[in-house]
């Protein structure tokens, strides 16, 4: 088999010659450039894959095993390079997805806020029947036994209990 | 991709090259950070075998790291450097001892240990047809390896090390200089 320009710059690079690191850039960047092209549509991706792929390439210049073609080899690592980033930007559009379906809250957000509702749940069952009536009736209009007058005193009797109970188990206001 | 900038792209990868390329020579002269300790516990020169031995390092290093023919030059360099340490260390817990007292047999065992490793380096470099980098760089870090035991007592097993290596040297590069024999034909 014929030994082509990029197999001899490459196994001069291999062996630790600087002087053909140059021909190995400009012979490589066009065919890497194709493959990533091919591999992910979106342009931007594309550019920064075959980026991402050439220095990976010229990182392992040492590997490289002489008696193979240059060429393969390289595009081998540049596929993987190409099929990583897919890989990356698929699994980030899925969370982004999910992040959507949720209001476009972000998961630390939400994970605060089920914190602080299963706090406020835990405080709650420290009160009363009666005070636990009068809170949830307030804060989701929900009918309750009692009204004007009497639910504005019984819904301050509440919230007043509810701030002790808060601070008695988290020591907080 | 037209905004490419390849001229940042390729300092990039150039750095990256020579990044990967420092990594595996450290890799490379890993060993080494064995076989040091290993000397300095069993020599009674300990200092001078650390300062042997991290020449040695660095220098095998650096010829991984550059590449080329004097990469090529570290395997067999410290093979045959192991051959007068080890005799050296042996021989450090060995004397003769004759009528009129006893002796050390670290300068003998420095001087047969040299010459075995000039033969191992002239034999490598004969059969590769390696160039003069090899045979520099090999015969450097054969003896900076060997002389790590050869310090044993002052520098006559140094010197002793550097006399058999330059004696193992002498045939095989005489065989080289022969001229070949006339075709009778």
């Amino acid at each position: 088999m014929q030994e082509s320009p990029l197999d001899a710059l490459m196994a001069r690079l291999q062996s630790g010659d600087r002087e053909a690191f140059a021909g190995v850039f400009e012979l490589l960047w066009p065919p890497v450039q194709r493959l990533c092209r091919s591999l992910v549509q979106n342009e931007a991706d594309a550019a920064d894959a075959a980026q991402e792929a050439l220095v990976k390439i010229l990182q392992r210049a040492s590997d490289y095993d002489r008696t193979r073609p240059a060429l393969p080899w390289a595009l081998a690592i540049a596929g993987w390079e190409c099929r990583t980033l897919l890989r990356k930007r698929t699994r980030r559009r899925e969370v982004d997805v999910a992040i959507d379906e949720r209001g476009g809250q972000h998961p630390e957000e939400a994970f605060a806020q089920q914190d602080l509702a299963r706090a406020a749940l835990e405080a709650l069952g420290q009160l009363s029947e009666t005070d636990r009536e009068t809170l949830v009736a307030t804060f989701w209009d929900e009918a309750t036994s009692a009204s004007g007058p009497t639910l504005r005193k019984r819904r301050e009797r509440a919230l007043d209990r509810l701030r002790k109970a808060w601070k008695k188990v988290y020591g907080l206001d | 991709m037209a905004s490419t900038d390849l001229a940042a792209l390729e300092r990039r990868a150039r750095r990256g090259y020579e990044l990967a390329r420092v990594r595996q020579a450290l890799l490379g002269v890993a060993p080494l950070l064995f076989i040091v300790p290993l000397a300095a516990c069993m020599t009674h020169r300990p200092g001078a075998t650390v300062a042997l031995g991290v020449g040695a390092f660095a220098l095998g290093a650096i010829l991984l790291w550059y590449g080329r023919d004097p990469q090529k030059a570290v395997l067999p360099g410290v093979a045959a450097g192991l051959v007068p340490l080890t005799m050296a260390l042996c021989a450090n817990h060995m004397h003769y001892c004759g009528p009129d007292g006893c002796t050390s047999l670290c300068v003998p065992a420095c001087t047969v240990g040299g010459v075995l490793a000039g033969l191992v380096v002239a034999w490598v470099g004969q059969k590769r047809r390696a160039g003069p980098w090899y045979w520099l760089s090999a015969g450097a870090l054969a003896l900076l390896t060997g002389a790590m035991g050869c310090s044993c007592i002052g520098y006559g097993g140094i010197v002793g090390l550097g006399v058999g290596f330059g004696v193992g040297l002498v045939p095989i590069l005489l065989s080289r200089r022969r001229p070949e024999p006339p075709n009778p034909a």
